[in-house]
Order: C-alpha cells, then structure tokens, then sequence
C-alpha cells in the first residue's frame, strides 16, 4: 500500500493497520496500540523522509507469519531518527516539547522497531508485533 | 474528532471525543486553549473519556494546552485519561507534568476558590 504524504490519510492508515491486525487475531484490546505504532511511523515517514511534501509516497507492507505481523513503512528520504528530531523529548526541558514523541511512542508500544534502508538506499523501517 | 467546552464554576472544562489523530483539526485544539486564556479563564478541565484513539499529535496539543495556560499563570488537568492514553502519558513521562483525575467532582475541587 502507499500513501500521499499528507495528513488526510492518517486516520484510512489506522482503519488499514486495525483490519490488519484483526484478521491476524491481535487481541482487540491491543489493535489501537499497534495502529498507533505503526500511524507514529508512518507520520514520521511522511515528515523526515518526504518533508510532507504530498507528492511524495510512504509505502506500507507488511507479512503475517505464525508468531508475529511485520510491517516495513518506506519512504522516499534517507534520514537517522537521532539526527531528525535532535533532542530527546522524555527528558529535562524537552518533556515540554510539542512534537517528537512518536517514535518514542512506537518503540514503547511495539516488541520491535529498526530503522534501516531499502535495497534503493530510502529509508525503511520494520515493525515487529509479536502474535500470542 | 469533535470538541465540547462546558463552564463548570469558574472551570472551563473541554471534552474531547472520537480520534484524536494529526491534521488541521489540532489547530483548533490549540485556538480554543488560547481562548480559553484571551477570556480570563485560567482553570481548564481536559476530559479524554470518550476519546477512541490518540497518538503523540494529541499529547502535543495537550502539552502546548498547558505551556499556554502555566504561562498566563492558569492551569489545565486531564479527566478520564483511558487506559491507553494514561500508557502514552507514562510512556512519555507526561505523567509527572499533568494532575489527572477520575472523578469530576474532585477534579473542579483541586482547582480551589
């Protein structure tokens, strides 16, 4: 699936990671913090990688296995998540930031997030939600 | 996601319901907080309890809620967190900024005279 970076699509995302997790039997009670999870990566996506710019498109995929769903969110920028944000939004002064939260977010609510690279040399990051 | 404001005494209290998820719609979170102070009200009661889904956009205009509200010298305290918006709040350690409650009552009561 891909996706115009634009915040309009944000919330179809979330209905998509929610039916997703759903039809791989994530308990109901956890399919809102996998789709957080995973909207926090896609918005990051669409700011870090493709500077909003809507013309620009965040891939999300992903693979059901026995144990565990894994989702890969790509864009079309390469970017290191320190270097993006610069500052560490759970500490000192910075509690009070107004933004930078989400992947912080994600790596709390996810078992697993790597950020990496596409066989293009884009940004890619992999999501694993373990299944129970 | 919509926005309720009800005067409760001298608090105004703000309800939010449905998804709070990232787009324009947050502009008007921070406008109405803004207002809230342009109109002298500086005890402001944030209700999250029919709030279906959040992620970090909503903790953002909650947390410039309060930086908009501490600095006229006002303050704003959370209601009815859910549980998975007190995890994002403990996640991000919001918790140790925000007073929240789970009764009303109380909640308008720790604003004091």
């Amino acid at each position: 699936m891909s996706f115009p970076s634009d915040a309009s699509v944000l919330e179809p995302v979330q209905q998509i990671i929610e039916a997703i997790g759903r039809s791989a039997d994530v308990e109901e009670d956890e399919l809102s913090s996998l789709s957080v999870a995973v909207v926090e990566l896609v918005k990051n996506a669409m700011e870090h990688g493709n500077q909003n710019d809507p013309d620009k498109m965040v891939k999300v995929s992903f693979n059901i296995f026995p144990n565990r769903i894994r989702f890969m969110i790509d864009d079309e920028g390469t970017w290191e998540p320190e270097k993006a944000l610069g500052f560490n939004p759970g500490e000192g002064d910075e509690l009070l930031s107004t933004r930078g939260r989400g992947i912080l977010i994600a790596r709390n609510l996810a078992k697993w997030v790597e950020f990496g690279l596409t066989p293009e040399g884009r940004t890619r990051v992999t999501l694993i939600w373990p299944l129970t | 996601m919509k926005i309720k404001e009800e005067m409760k005494g001298d608090v105004l209290v703000i309800a939010f319901s449905g998804k709070v998820i990232g787009g324009p719609e947050l502009v008007e979170v921070k406008e109405t907080f803004q207002r809230a102070v342009d109109q002298g009200c500086m005890k402001v009661l944030l209700d999250l309890g029919k709030v279906s889904w959040m992620d970090s956009s909503g903790l953002g205009v909650i947390v410039s809620g309060h930086t908009t509200l501490s600095r006229a010298g006002g303050a704003l305290k959370i209601l009815n967190a859910t549980k998975k918006i007190q995890e994002l709040f403990i996640i991000t350690k919001l918790i140790t900024i925000f007073e929240t409650y789970t009764d009303e009552q109380e909640a308008l009561d720790s604003f004091g005279a």
